[in-house]
């Protein structure tokens, strides 16, 4: 179920990887290996160490303790620019002082092997690529935001890095912008193989555009999932709570049997405790959109639970409801799809929800 | 109609707001300068001024060699000056703003202006000392048996001029060198590496181009005033370290001819004007040429 390795043979390989800054302990013993042609994330809060992760990688910061090894190579004192990765910076650095295509060929100076109608031909190819035709004369200070990171993608791409790094590229975008450079970075990595490793704090974008994510939290990867198994099958409540919205209720557990406040009994399997099975006191994370209120004319499911609508919020497609089950102090959040007929209900309305008990995750 | 008597308001409360400002130019800016202008084209004999315009100034200028080696001598010593500053501004200024933590750099700036708590005059007599006959310099030299005689070619010609000039415009060329560095997003030099350049590569490709504009405003603060300087050639100059400035001085005060110094000054202020046009002009086409 978890792929905790990747499929291909690796082209990153971090052992033991701890980073200090005077005291502040930055990575606490990274272990990862990111194969080859993998689109791959490293989510978390900021300040949790990912983007020191993707710096070390990319030769800005050495690592204080721990191997790095690119395609089989050790980095230790090997500078940025003699690794075989290349990187788009949050802020694009697009250099104000040269043209479009002149970005774009930056990196082309040092190849001897090219002369200069070779290396044209070279950015017209990545100038394209990026969906920057004809942009090569403009002076790079005069692009839009989408505009300049497609400069740094091409800038980055034209030298066929082993590994492009891209530190938080979307963050900078508005929404609509943001949603088409998600799709345009997964279809460019896909056509161009190379391997991409993510940054970025946003989880939906995340779990859009990558093949494998690793979740971190202060300093270490708290789990390394593909994007279903990380929704699914969390290893913490607090992965759960970062990758999307869950809902946590106490519970009795008893072997594979439970009795969740507000919910009743249950029986469950041994994958659905992803960190391990907990005996005795522990806690149930149920999704939103795993759950639902029975209106008038529904049929009965076999598990239900009774509660009192205290707060909702209508988005349109969706209403989100906060019900307080019954003999529970704090809500549950239970989304419903705004279908064709089907009534809103309002605050203080009862509300009857039903539940299965194989979209359940125990926790400790 | 209420349009217009707005925008008259408008208008009138904008000329209130300038006017202080304007008129302190115009009184301390526009009117000396008409006046040294048609001083150039008056002419004195004794304390007696003939308000007949006249070219015969001008003419003198030109025919006479002593000037315009003046002229050509004050170009070369700011020039140098100029050079001198701002090639040792550069590093200084790199330094402070790449190398030095970024909460110590306010002092490290503060610490570069020091030399300006003293008066410029006490500076250059400062530089007399140091430079003397039997100055610090000569004979720590001489103790040190380094040299055996004390060295001469370092006090009372232009030499001393560009020392003493080049230590007192460093600030001013060390600051807008700085602030340009300090503009300069370090995640361009990160990106410069990134993309296969190593630190001396980057500095020529990134960091130089992006410091010219503080590059050329260093160079214009230094040069612009240290061509009419007046007070070191005069104490630390010599003979031959005299510069045009000193000429003007001497005419309007010495030879009585206030209308020959204006003369000069209206020259020197027309060759400085050139050659900083010129600058410019080198400088956009060579940005250009790169873009």
């Amino acid at each position: 179920m978890s792929q905790a390795t990747s499929a291909t043979p690796p082209i990153v390989s971090l052992r033991g990887v701890h980073k200090y800054y005077g005291t502040y302990h930055a990575l606490r013993g990274v272990d990862l290996d990111i194969g080859s042609g993998e689109f791959f994330s490293l989510l978390g809060p900021s300040g949790c160490g990912k983007t020191t992760l993707l710096r070390t990688i990319a030769g800005f910061e050495d690592i204080s303790q721990g191997t790095l090894l690119l395609s089989g190579q050790d980095m230790r004192g090997v500078p940025a620019n003699k690794r075989p990765t290349n990187m788009v910076f949050q802020s694009y650095a697009i250099f104000p002082h040269l043209t479009v295509a002149e970005n774009v060929a930056f990196g082309l100076r040092r190849r001897r092997d090219l002369d200069k109608r070779a290396k044209g031909a070279l950015v017209d190819e990545a100038l394209e690529m990026a969906g920057l035709d004809g942009f090569g004369p403009r002076a790079a200070h005069a692009l839009s935001g989408g505009q300049r990171q497609r400069v740094a993608l091409a800038r980055a791409l034209i030298l066929k890095p082993k590994v492009l790094l891209l530190d938080e590229p979307l963050s900078a975008l508005d929404k609509k912008l943001r949603e088409q450079m998600q799709n345009e970075l997964r279809r460019l990595q896909r056509h161009v193989g190379i391997t991409f490793i993510l940054v970025t704090h946003d989880q939906e974008e995340a779990l859009i555009m990558s093949d494998r994510i690793a979740v971190m939290f202060e300093g270490e990867i708290a789990q390394l999932a593909d994007p279903q198994t990380l929704y699914r099958r969390p290893l913490s409540r607090r992965v759960a709570n970062f990758i999307g919205t869950m809902n946590f209720l106490p519970a009795r557990v008893n072997g594979d049997m439970l009795d969740i406040a507000g919910l009743g009994r249950a029986t469950v399997k041994p994958d659905q405790a992803p960190g391990g099975m907990p005996s005795g006191d522990g806690h149930i994370g149920i999704r939103p959109e795993t759950m639902s209120i029975l209106f008038e004319g529904d049929a009965t499911p076999a598990q239900t639970a009774n509660g009192k609508v205290v707060e909702l919020a209508y988005y349109g497609d969706m209403t989100y409801y906060d019900v307080l089950l019954d003999d529970t102090e704090t809500p549950v959040t239970v989304s419903m799809k705004n279908l064709v007929g089907r009534r809103v209900l309002e605050r203080g309305d009862r509300a009857r929800i039903s539940w299965d008990e194989r979209s359940l995750v125990v926790f400790s | 109609m209420a349009m217009t008597r707005f925008a008259s308001s408008e208008a009138s409360r904008g000329l209130l707001m300038v006017a202080p400002p304007a008129l302190y130019a115009l009184l301390l800016l526009a009117v000396p300068l008409a006046a040294i202008f048609a001083f150039s084209f008056w002419t004195q004999d004794f304390l007696t001024i003939d308000f007949t315009p006249t070219l015969k100034n001008y003419r003198e200028a030109f025919s006479e060699p002593l000037y315009g080696e003046l002229i050509l001598r004050s170009v070369l010593i700011a020039g140098s000056v100029t050079l001198a500053t701002v090639v040792l501004a550069f590093p200084i200024a790199y330094f402070v703003s790449f190398h030095v933590a970024p909460n110590r750099k306010s002092l490290w700036i503060f610490l570069i202006t020091i030399p300006f708590w003293t008066s410029y005059l006490i500076r250059v007599f400062l530089w007399k000392v140091i430079l003397g006959y039997n100055g610090v310099l000569n004979t720590t030299l001489q103790g040190l048996g380094l040299t055996e005689e004390p060295l001469t070619f370092i006090l009372y010609n232009a030499n001393a001029v560009v020392i003493t000039l080049a230590h007192a415009f460093a600030p001013f060329a060390i600051l807008p060198i700085f602030v340009a560095l300090e503009k300069i997003d370090r995640s361009l030099i990160e990106a410069a590496q990134d993309l296969g350049e190593n630190r001396v590569m980057t500095f020529i490709r990134v960091t130089l181009p992006l410091a010219v504009p503080g590059i050329v405003a260093a160079t214009l603060i230094v040069f612009i005033p240290t061509i009419g300087d007046y007070v070191t050639p005069r104490l630390v100059g010599g003979p031959n370290g005299l510069m045009i400035a000193n000429m003007i001085q001497t005419q309007f005060l010495k030879l009585n001819n206030a209308p020959m110094g204006a003369t000069l000054a209206v020259i020197a202020m027309t060759v400085v004007t050139v050659i900083a046009l010129l600058f410019i002009w080198l400088n956009r086409k060579w940005l250009r040429a790169r873009s």
